[in-house]
């Protein structure tokens, strides 16, 4: 996966804060079809072949930010301003969440190793000894790989003393746990979305940036502009996305527009406590291990791939389900929109319809950007009374939602957990396992990314960074503070 | 040697830095040399301005070193300008 402190990423909140910035301004349809001559001068240096094409990736990247499906709309000729008056006319549909920019893709060759410089052509050569296919062969004292015969085993990378193997692999079809992303003819990438979880690893891991999500920001900004009461639905993960404590993102989000804000933490209690209860019935009854179910890319999965796995679910709704059922309830009028790291999520909120709109932090970092919303000068909003659900906060971090349901039911020394910590290819094959093999457990808890929410693919900060400032809301006090409390502690 | 003057560093965590890589410079126990981090005074800081002057020539994140504001910060460039600092 792709470091998250790239160029990349940097581009890409650039594009979306100047955009956000005119759209609050008023003048997007007149600025759109500068915006890529503005972001990208005559004068910067390339990472591109030149900067007409880096040009044409910002067009597509607001494109992308306008929800527009790019496989699609492909007309080049076409103005971003034409684009930006048929989104603020209807919004656009939601499915398929994730697009891609085939002039962007770099057509990386097939995966292979390769046999670097580094070879000392050794006496023992035990690539030649285990490689199962007999394709290494040595010319000038330095081994080779016969390409036709190679199968990828890795083996060779593994025995070589001297590192000198790569495994050079094709990013985006490495990180897809279920091969739904594909090279087509011509040698583009292309997503198969019968196959597709919506877990937004392809998108996380490709350096040319070019498979996208389809962003749900213009919904959400329109709902602001027109002055409608939106709820914001905080995910759990929240916490430490944003330099400031969480009383202050709250404050920071009224400030942005939201007319309220709830924990989806608040949701992840009766989660917890619905799923406690479905538990202690399944082992009364003798049925064997339950899975949770609020992680929408597992749902995905097991709707797509795993359909043993669907009387496994617990029948919970996710945090995000109960969370908007609270919040219709206090304000039956309100537009709910979820925030979090996740784009699976946007797929939940289509079946669920409780949701009106989805934000990932990322494009909510964009927003506070525009709107000069500086989440460290906020006060402290009043978050309310939390007690019941502060626990629930760790719903964002592997082993959170376990230890919820756990905490919430009687006898927890009797079951067995068995946490799922991040889909990759590899826990894919032991998952279609558990169908001849039952897993040895009573409460599996999956979550799609490697450590939890905190690492999804919306996040603003790495987990490393994350981490630090949640958590009490110490760490997030500003910097100096915290190290008198830490020096205190010494 | 003298005893030399610590140097101060404010890193800016204000949305714009934070948010375009001003994060990871916080994790500066991690990726700063002790030697150097013995030399320095760091804290996190409200907006330092930089983003906000449509003339500047570099990007956030920004960090102020001795009161001089560097743009365009990454881990990299901030060990090397801080240890030429303390070493200096």
């Amino acid at each position: 996966m792709l470091e998250l402190n790239n160029q990349y990423t940097v581009m890409k909140r650039q594009v979306h804060a100047e955009v956000l910035k005119a759209f609050f301004a008023g003048t997007l349809e007149q600025e759109v079809d500068a915006l890529p001559i503005k972001i990208i001068p005559k004068a910067r240096i390339s990472n591109r072949c030149c900067i007409y094409k880096e040009r044409a990736m910002v067009r597509y990247r607001i494109m992308a930010l306008m929800g527009i499906n790019i496989e699609t709309e492909d007309d080049e000729l076409r103005s971003l301003s034409s684009y930006v008056r048929e989104v603020m006319e209807e919004d656009k549909p939601v499915a398929p969440i994730l697009t891609t920019i085939s002039t962007a893709c770099s057509s990386c060759p097939p995966d292979r190793y390769l046999i670097s410089e580094a070879c000392r052509g050794c006496f023992a050569r035990p690539c030649l000894a285990n490689c199962p296919k007999d394709c290494i062969t040595f010319t000038n004292g330095q081994a080779h790989i016969d390409e036709s015969r190679c199968i990828r085993c890795g083996k060779c990378k593994e025995v070589c003393p001297f590192h000198a193997v790569v495994h050079i692999p094709v990013p985006c079809e490495e990180a897809c746990p279920v091969n739904a992303v594909r090279k087509n003819e011509e040698g583009y990438v292309e997503i198969d979305y019968q196959k597709c979880i919506s877990c937004g690893r392809c998108a996380m891991s490709c350096p040319f940036g070019a498979i996208v999500e389809r962003s749900g920001v213009m919904p959400v900004v329109k709902m602001l502009k027109a002055g409608q009461h939106v709820t914001a639905l905080i995910a759990p993960a929240i916490e430490g996305q944003f330099p400031g404590t969480l009383a202050q993102i709250k404050q920071a989000l009224l400030a942005t527009g939201f007319s309220s804000v709830m924990e989806v933490s608040q949701g992840a209690e009766t989660t917890s406590l619905h799923e406690a209860h479905e538990l202690s019935e399944r082992k009364a009854e003798g049925k064997g291990y339950m899975t949770t179910s609020c992680c929408p890319a597992y749902m995905e999965l097991v709707d797509k791939h795993l359909p043993f796995l669907a009387e496994r679910r617990s029948s919970a709704l996710s945090p995000m389900g109960y969370a908007a059922l609270e919040a219709k309830k206090a304000h039956p009028e309100t537009k709910t929109v979820f925030i979090g790291p996740c784009l699976a999520k946007r797929v939940e909120a289509v079946r669920l319809k409780t949701i009106d709109g989805v934000l990932t932090f990322s494009e909510l970092a964009s927003l506070f950007i525009a709107k000069g919303v500086d989440v460290r000068e906020m006060e402290m909003a009043d978050l309310g009374v939390t007690d019941s659900f502060e626990d629930c906060r760790e719903f964002a971090l592997s082993g959170g939602v376990a230890s919820c349901v756990l905490s919430r039911y009687a006898k927890a020394d009797e079951v067995v957990v068995l946490p799922v910590n991040g889909i990759d290819k590899k826990m894919f094959r032991t998952m279609k396992i558990w169908d001849k093999r039952q897993p040895e457990a009573n409460l599996i808890e999956v979550m799609c990314c490697d450590g939890g929410c905190i690492n999804g693919p919306g996040v603003v900060v790495k987990p490393s960074v994350a981490l630090k400032l949640r958590g009490g809301n110490k760490a997030a006090a500003p910097v100096k503070a915290m190290r008198a409390i830490v020096g205190a502690r010494e | 040697m003298g005893k030399k003057e610590r140097i101060s560093v404010k890193i800016c965590v204000g949305t714009a830095c934070f948010v375009q890589g001003g994060a990871d410079l916080l994790l500066y126990n991690e990726f700063l040399d002790p030697v150097v981090l013995g030399g320095c005074d760091i804290e996190g800081v409200s907006c330092l301005g930089g983003c906000k002057d449509p003339n500047a020539k570099d990007r956030p994140p920004y960090v102020q070193i001795d009161g001089v504001i560097h743009g365009d910060m990454t881990q990299e460039k901030l060990c090397k300008l801080l240890s030429e600092a303390v070493h200096a």
